[in-house]
């Protein structure tokens, strides 16, 4: 997950006002630099950054509701379900990892008996991704002691396969609002409110 | 969104007491009203005495919308909005309830709220007075339903305080004035409490003015109209109407009042409660008078859809509670505008009140199987966190990188229990719908989680038994000085 952007020129005695618009337009850019990458499914790790540059925005457009415009309630109602959308997604992939790393794993140790811990260190390496940050959950679900059997494994296999489905369908409904989005010129709508309040 | 009439749509509201349609052409401002009608159901009184909602209540609300449904159709409205309050939201088996609703007329139902639908109502009930040259800045807005009463106050159509309360006209009748007509020791005990409750609610600001709506109010003017031929507009009662009122109530049976004043005898039963609320506000409020208005919150659904279209669900519960602190004026009073306030002043609040709101479901969290208190919370600690960004650069660098910390340790414990809840839910949801191929995979992740989550809730109950909130009150205090430091240009 990446850092939050510093927010500078930011002026303690100034109006609350006018340091939101500051703060809001630094989220707004994090929010275009994610952005970039909605178009590519594969993105997992910038489509989170994504999410979480949403989440920003929309924290700071909440906390700062009553020094904005009230046009900024449908704005922030957007950036909402963009992150929710978003949300479904990630949620998703880490399901998918998941389960990708209990059928390897399953597959790998069977008839052995290993640091459940270690496991996880490793296959989250393998994974190569940075989706899953609870190493203790991966640990717990490798325990040797308590491994899917065999028709539990297959069964996991075919609930792999649907979850990519249901994440290519959960990709779709976001591509298709943050293009409805884009093609209304929305990050210029929140400009054009953010300027005009002032 | 244009100024222009929409096309005909339609809400429905179903509260404790009734259910309410109404259709409409709307604008951002204002609506054309098409067909206005009211069913009196009193949900509330099966959810009073068992808990739930009975299958005659269910019956009675489904013979209602079907009807409504027509209703909408002869006037080709689209989309036809359905809004759930009170009673709905007490019912133990609301869910059922919902769910029969959208079986048997495709209707989908949207439970809200407290303050959703304060805000609903404070749309709906103001804005033919927000159209008039003379209208007053500051104003409140007390909507008296069967199971709950929302009060709104307002300056410049800005909401400045709210609060939703689970008092109404139906509770009452049925908690403290069940004779018919009510006996004087029911009255007194019924108006003990409600001045005690109501000497409760924390409203600096009074309003000047008070906008009441709600099948109540309305019928207690109809009443007062009637009974001291009063003109049909202006919809205003002194308190000596409401008194004159009371005292017919007291003296006469429901079913009299029906007949001498035209009231539905169900109605008729409840106005004394409705007139005893409403005067006790008053008194509360050091108000002379109030102002009815027949608008609530289905005309506040209208004028949201037609503010924020698709999104006015999302746009309202935000406007509900912009930024967390909707008791806010019981504090500071509306005098300065948050547009105006000084940064480095509106932080310090907003940190008090952000960590408050995070302490708060500390204890919630702590019961086991609490998964949406763990929720709520790391909600809570986000906003914090969020805040605290905002505000680093004005923070002495030491401490924000201390408390900053402690907040994110907050988050990420909380975190881990939440996403393993949220994990188990999304599988429980889909096993419901997967083929039998995916049954034994998901029940046996389905298991794994929950033992952990589990673990997690032990990790939860340490960390926040050993969490000392007096001192990470007095670090967030202390991050943000009087004068602001650091980069700040003070």
């Amino acid at each position: 997950m990446a850092k939050a952007k510093p927010i500078t020129g930011i002026d303690a005695q100034a109006t609350t006002g006018v340091n939101a618009r500051i703060i809001a337009r630094t989220r707004l850019e994090e929010l275009e630099l994610w952005g970039r990458y909605a178009h590519d499914p594969q993105r997992s790790d910038e489509l989170h950054d994504l999410r979480i540059a949403a989440k920003r925005l929309r924290y700071t457009l909440e906390i700062f509701a009553d020094a904005l415009p009230p046009e900024i309630a449908a704005i922030t109602a957007e950036v909402t379900q963009i992150q929710e959308e978003l949300g479904a997604l990630h949620d998703s992939d880490v399901l998918m990892a998941l389960l990708r790393l209990c059928s390897q794993q399953a597959e790998r140790a069977e008839g052995q008996v290993q640091n459940s811990h270690a496991q996880a260190v490793a296959a989250q390496h393998e994974a190569g991704k940075h989706l899953i940050t609870d190493i203790a959950l991966v640990a717990h679900l490798l325990d040797a002691d308590t491994a899917p059997a065999q028709i539990q494994r297959v069964s996991l296999q075919h609930l792999l396969e649907s979850t990519k489905q249901q994440r290519e369908a959960q990709y779709v409904v976001f591509r298709e609002h943050w293009d409805s989005l884009q093609e209304r010129n929305f990050q210029g709508d929140i400009r054009s409110i953010l300027d005009a309040g002032q | 969104m244009q100024n222009q009439f929409s096309a005909p749509c339609a809400a429905i509201d179903i509260g404790s007491n009734t259910i309410h349609i109404v259709v409409a052409r709307c604008t951002p401002t204002m609506l054309d009203i098409l067909a206005d009608e009211v069913e009196l159901v009193r949900i509330g009184e099966s959810v009073t005495a068992t808990g739930a909602i009975s299958p005659e209540k269910l019956a009675a609300t489904l013979t209602t919308l079907h009807a409504y449904k027509a209703l909408a159709e002869k006037h080709s409205a689209t989309p036809i909005f359905v809004v759930a309050t009170e009673a709905i939201r007490q019912a133990t088996n609301s869910g059922d309830f919902i769910a029969a609703i959208q079986r048997e007329t495709g209707l989908e139902v949207r439970l809200i709220e407290g303050m959703v639908e304060a805000t609903l109502t404070f749309l709906g009930a103001t804005y033919e007075r927000a159209q008039e040259k003379n209208a007053p800045a500051q104003v409140g807005v007390m909507d008296l339903g069967g199971g709950s009463t929302e009060v709104v106050t307002a300056k410049h159509e800005q909401i400045t305080w709210r609060t939703s309360v689970p008092v109404g006209s139906g509770w009452l009748h049925d908690r403290y004035l069940p004779s018919d007509p009510p006996t004087d020791d029911e009255l007194n005990t019924a108006t003990v409490f409600l001045t005690t409750y109501f000497a409760g609610m924390p409203i600096k600001q009074l309003p000047p003015v008070l906008i009441v709506t709600g099948g109540s109010a309305n019928s207690l003017f109809a009443l007062a109209r009637r009974a001291f031929r009063l003109d049909k507009t202006p919809m205003r009662l002194t308190l000596a109407h409401i008194l004159h009122c009371e005292g017919l109530l007291q003296a006469l049976p429901a079913a009299e009042v029906a007949e001498r004043y035209q009231q539905p005898v169900a109605r008729a039963r409840l106005l004394p409660a409705g007139a005893l609320i409403i005067r006790t506000m008053m008194t509360r409020l050091h108000l002379p008078e109030i102002w009815v208005s027949p608008h609530g919150i289905r005309e506040g659904v209208l004028l949201a859809y037609a503010r924020y279209g698709e999104q006015w669900p999302r746009a309202i519960e935000q406007l509900a509670e912009p930024s967390g602190n909707s008791h806010k004026s019981a504090e500071d009073g509306p005098q300065e505008t948050t547009q105006d306030e000084k940064y480095l002043h509106y932080g310090r609040r907003l940190l008090a009140d952000r960590t408050e709101k995070l302490l708060e479901w500390r204890e919630a969290v702590l019961k086991a199987d609490d998964s949406e208190s763990v929720h709520k919370m790391r909600v809570a600690s986000r906003r914090l966190r969020a805040t605290l960004d905002a505000y680093e650069a004005i923070c002495d660098a030491h401490t924000f990188k201390n408390i900053y910390k402690k907040t994110k340790d907050v988050a990420d414990v909380l975190g881990v229990a939440r996403d393993t809840d949220v994990m188990i839910q999304n599988l429980q949801a889909q096993s419901a719908q997967s083929p039998v191929a995916e049954q034994a995979g998901i029940q046996w992740l389905i298991e794994r989680l929950q033992t952990y989550r589990q673990q997690q809730q032990r990790v939860l109950e340490t960390f926040f038994k050993k969490f000392d909130e007096r001192e990470f009150k007095r670090q967030i205090e202390a991050c943000l000085s009087k004068e602001g430091v650091r980069h700040g240009k003070s």
